[in-house]
């Protein structure tokens, strides 16, 4: 699957929230979805997608509902709920203002300090 | 929150939809990304193994998904549970006597909390109950505690004082009730038109009462209406539409409901159905009337953000400026008036309250017990086990562990237990109402209710706890102590917990000894005031109750002719030796007390005035009611003549009017400020005092027989002396009153004996409440004796064995065991005695004529305590002195 880059602690829940937040998906759709939407960067560990799911479940951040794959298999579908997507926009701003400051401190320079 | 409890119930519940959901979803994720693999190139063969070890683990994956839904905690929880069960199950013995213990203390603790809780801490069923207040004037210094208050005190305070926003008067009554030949005695309250309100009582059908039917007319009637309980309406009124404006007859007069009270309301412990106005003429709401002590009581709702002291500050005020014109004023002061004003609640259950707090205290300190007997049954077995934990431990088992298993044995246990005890409360508050509980004030709705199941539930899980936190120690200690050995007395894990048993026990000793030296003190209290001479012979003497109607019996002639009818009627009777009638009678539940003037006498300056109880008698009544003449004569049917002057006092009047004697022949009238030309009595004999507020009651205040011809009360007791069948002389006495007069029934019916009988019902309950705490506390004492004991011997066998081989008598080994209980014992004692003595003093008020240290009851519990618990420890010493000298050599 090329050359990917290692998933930093807790980044997966986010991870999940965006992919399931674009449309509906199977677990292994969601999969598929953040190795698609991360530009085939991001690899996640498949054993810990399913627990992942689960806890978000757990946790009303998403919802399942078991309905038809594309090839017309029983799946269960995952959506992302009222407080999820809450959840996700709260996580992405933390995120980026967390990129932001690391670039911004990455890119220092000895005049600077 | 809620929904995520909702979620891990759900798949708590659809656990099998659950698990193969789960399994599905994997088995669709790795065909998916083997077909995938496929069509990237990649073999059927190969794409599958590469599917699965890029997945993963299958299991583990599963595991850590139900551990995410949260579900793992509910599979540990559920197979703890299991464990403990089976091993609980295992032990029998153990588990049955934990079992009993916690089910019959919890039990106990229930039904004694069922009734605290409604007597002393239910808030009353009325608005913002916190703001009701009774306001009753008082006279300490005349020996008259609390005199209600007044009509007059009603309409001077009832828009004067700031600090109530409503004030209201009622008084209790009675009324016939019913047609002519069905008429029953109803009892009523008669009330002021704001009652319902003061209490936050809105009507559920019509209005309330107005001034003007308050207001006594020409006739001497008030305005006939009445408003009905939803009780009263259902069950005498038919219950159906409409109610309004149907009438009551009673007196033989018709009165009119204009008002129905809400399903449910009951004024305190008043199950009375019918509410009149109270009705009052001017003379009796003018300042004359002022301390009148109508047999009236007052109510008022306190201005809310103001205290009681505030209130009481305002009352005193208010009190002071309308005494500053009463002309008794100084006599009124000496006798240390006050209005007091109290907690509405802590008026009605004042009497109580004291008694309940001790059986509270005492079923505690039963829970208590029982708490440190099962605590100790559980260490015995830690101990029995520590190899078992300390191997477990070096095993690598973690302390996390070992606390949670300890904590779902013992909790699994006291949750039975408690279940189980609430089985045994429900019994037991059946037993309390047996012993008369629902005649306490506010215990009328005493219930096994959802509160009190939850406070048994609580207290299971607290006991749960509470046990669990020293056998938890235990066993971790015996793992630090590194012992993989078994416990024996060298070391220092086994010595802290012997140490720690035997300090239990010795807890368990000395409050066995406090209950039993509490039951003892209500016990030899009870049996002291059952010694006490009532000044009567109750046995075979019948009294009832008779209410002549105002508006049948309106002058004195129509009562004095009834009364004599009657009474020639009742004599007539076989068997009747005697029989009179007098308007109270002593132990009657009622102790009016009324002011008395001695001619002649001066009472010493600051000696406030004195009460006595007074009563009207007609007919023989001293004989019927076997009151001794002590000097002068009796009244007797030869004083029944209308205007007969001639009054009899008893002893204690006499003592204290005429300390050097010679009462007879002396007048007094009746009223502390007699009106010339009222009646001058004249005393012609001295009887025999009688207990006329209760047994118990030394307060000697003096009573004052007068005839009835001059008093005419229209509530009055007929009283016979039989020496036949009680019971049929009270048809006869029915019926005869039948005859007389088809609207009169006869009511409150009852032996003198019983009333003795009931009037002792408040101290006899708490006594064998308190006897039956004290026998299970001594029994669970001698059970945690047994199994202390028991487990010593156990845990000796071997050095027992090498004392016997080595010479040792089987009576030495004995009297060692013997005398190790013992000193367990006397240390129990001696903290026992220090509670006990305790115990004593706080309950003193309780006690009747025994002091709160009594070495009689002392030296019994002692006794009591000593020989069950040595008999109770007979059984393992003896099992130790036949240990055969070849258990030396057994393996440990």
């Amino acid at each position: 699957m090329g050359k990917s880059a290692e998933l930093l602690p807790g980044t997966l829940d986010l991870l999940i929230l965006k992919a399931v937040s674009l449309k509906p998906l199977h677990g292994y759709g969601v999969l598929l979805r953040i190795h698609q939407i991360s530009g085939q960067a991001l690899d996640i560990p498949q054993g810990s997608l399913y627990p992942a799911l689960y806890r978000l479940e757990t946790q009303g951040l998403i919802a399942s509902e078991w309905g038809e794959s594309e090839n017309n298999r029983r799946a269960k579908f995952y959506t992302l709920t009222a407080p999820g997507k809450k959840r996700l926009r709260e996580e992405t701003d933390d995120w980026n203002r967390l990129a932001a400051a690391m670039a911004a401190a990455l890119r220092a320079t000895a005049d600077e300090v | 929150m809620l929904s995520r409890l909702r979620t891990i119930a759900h798949s708590l519940f659809h656990r099998r939809r659950f698990e193969e959901g789960l399994a599905e979803e994997v088995r669709f994720h790795l065909e998916q990304y083997t077909q995938d693999l496929i069509a990237a190139g990649h073999s059927p063969e190969d794409a599958a193994r590469r599917a699965r070890i890029e997945f993963g683990n299958v299991d583990n994956v599963i595991l850590d998904s139900r551990e995410a839904r949260g579900l793992r905690a509910f599979d540990t929880l559920q197979q703890r549970l299991r464990y403990a069960a089976r091993i609980l199950r295992k032990q029998p013995a153990f588990t049955a006597t934990a079992l009993a213990t916690l089910a019959i203390t919890v039990g106990a603790n229930l039904a004694i909390f069922a009734i605290v809780d409604a007597v002393l801490f239910r808030p009353l069923p009325f608005r913002e109950p916190d703001r009701l207040v009774a306001i009753y004037n008082t006279y300490p210094r005349a020996g008259v505690p609390d005199d209600g208050a007044s009509v007059t005190n009603y309409y001077e305070r009832r828009h004067a004082i700031d600090g109530l926003t409503s004030v209201s008067l009622y008084r209790d009554g009675a009324a016939i009730v019913g047609d002519v030949g069905a008429t029953e005695r109803e009892y009523v309250t008669r009330v002021t038109p704001e009652f319902f309100e003061t209490l936050g009582v809105p009507l559920a059908l019509g209005h309330g009462f107005t001034d003007a039917d308050t207001e006594y007319g020409a006739t001497y009637t008030a305005g006939r209406v009445a408003i009905v309980t939803t009780a009263y309406w259902r069950d005498h009124l038919g219950g159906g539409p409409p109610v309004l404006g149907r009438a009551i007859r009673m007196d033989g007069e018709r009165i009119e409901v204009i008002g129905v009270l809400p399903p449910g309301f009951q004024f305190l412990s008043s199950t009375r159905g019918i509410y009149l106005p109270l009705a009052s003429g001017s003379d009796s709401r003018g300042p004359n009337a002022r301390h009148a002590g109508s047999s009236s009581h007052m109510i008022a709702r306190v201005r809310s953000g103001l205290t009681i002291a505030q209130v009481q500050a305002q009352v005193d005020a208010h009190n002071s400026v309308v005494e500053r014109t009463d002309p008794q004023a100084a006599m009124i002061a000496d006798a240390g008036f006050r209005s007091l004003v109290i907690p509405l609640r802590d008026v009605e259950v004042a009497a109580v309250r004291p008694t309940l707090l001790l059986l509270e205290a005492g079923v505690l300190g039963l829970l208590l017990i029982g708490g440190v007997n099962v605590t100790n049954l559980f260490l015995i077995r830690a101990s029995s086990r520590s190899r078992e934990f300390a191997l477990r431990q070096a095993l690598g088992a973690d302390r996390r562990h070992v606390i949670a298993e300890v904590l779902t044995e013992s909790l699994l246990l006291t949750l039975t237990g408690g279940l189980l005890g609430l089985a045994a409360g429900a019994a037991g508050i059946r037993l309390l109402r047996a012993l008369g509980a629902s005649k306490l004030p506010l215990a009328g709705s005493l219930a096994f209710d959802g509160r009190a199941a939850l406070a048994a539930i609580v207290a299971s899980l607290v006991l749960g706890l509470a046990i669990a936190v020293p056998i938890a120690w235990c066993s971790l200690r015996s793992h630090s102590a590194g012992t993989l050995g078994a416990e024996s007395r060298t070391t220092t894990a086994g010595r802290a917990a012997q140490r720690l048993r035997h300090a239990f026990l010795v807890v368990e000793v000395a409050l066995a000894f406090v209950l039993l030296v509490g039951s003892g003190l209500l016990a030899l209290s009870l049996q002291r005031v059952t010694e006490v001479d009532p000044g009567f012979r109750p046995a075979q003497v019948l009294s009832g109750q008779i209410a002549l109607p105002w508006t049948s019996y309106q002058d004195g002639a129509s009562r004095l002719t009834f009364m004599t009818r009657l009474l020639d009627a009742l004599s007539a009777q076989p068997g009747v030796v005697a029989s009179g009638i007098s308007t109270n009678v002593p132990l009657s539940g009622n102790a009016i007390r009324a002011a008395v003037t001695v001619e002649g006498y001066v009472a010493a300056p600051g000696v406030p005035v004195r009460a006595v109880f007074p009563y009207a008698v007609r007919g023989d009544y001293f004989r019927a009611m076997g009151i001794p003449l002590v000097e002068g004569r009796l009244l007797s049917r030869d004083d029944d003549r209308l205007g007969n002057t001639a009054v009899v006092v008893d002893e204690d009047f006499a003592r204290f009017y005429f300390p050097k004697g010679g009462a007879v022949g002396h007048h007094v009238q009746m009223g502390s400020r007699p009106a010339p030309g009222d009646p001058i009595h004249t005393i012609v004999g001295v009887v025999g005092a009688v207990k006329q507020a209760g047994l118990s009651s030394d307060e000697a205040l003096g009573a004052v027989y007068y005839t009835y011809d001059t008093r005419f009360d229209n509530n009055v007791f007929v009283v016979a002396r039989t020496t036949g069948d009680a019971d049929a002389l009270g048809t006869a006495m029915q019926r005869l009153t039948r005859q007389l007069d088809p609207e009169l029934p006869v009511n409150n019916l009852s032996m003198m004996s019983s009333r003795v009988d009931r009037s002792l019902l408040t101290r006899r309950s708490p006594a064998v409440l308190a006897m039956i705490f004290a026998s299970i506390a001594v029994l669970l004492t001698a059970v945690g004796m047994y199994g202390v004991l028991g487990y010593s011997v156990a845990l000796r066998r071997r050095e027992i064995g090498l004392r016997m081989a080595l010479g040792a008598r089987p009576g030495q080994i004995r009297s060692a065991f013997v005398g190790m209980a013992a000193r367990l014992l006397i240390s129990g004692g001696l903290v026992g005695l220090a509670g006990a003595w305790m115990t004593g003093h706080a309950m003193q008020a309780l006690l009747y004529r025994v002091a709160p240290v009594s070495w009689p009851i002392l030296a019994a519990a002692t006794v009591v305590l000593g020989v069950v618990c040595l008999a109770a420890c007979l059984l393992p010493s003896h099992r130790a002195s036949r240990i055969p000298p070849s258990e030396a050599l057994a393996e440990s």
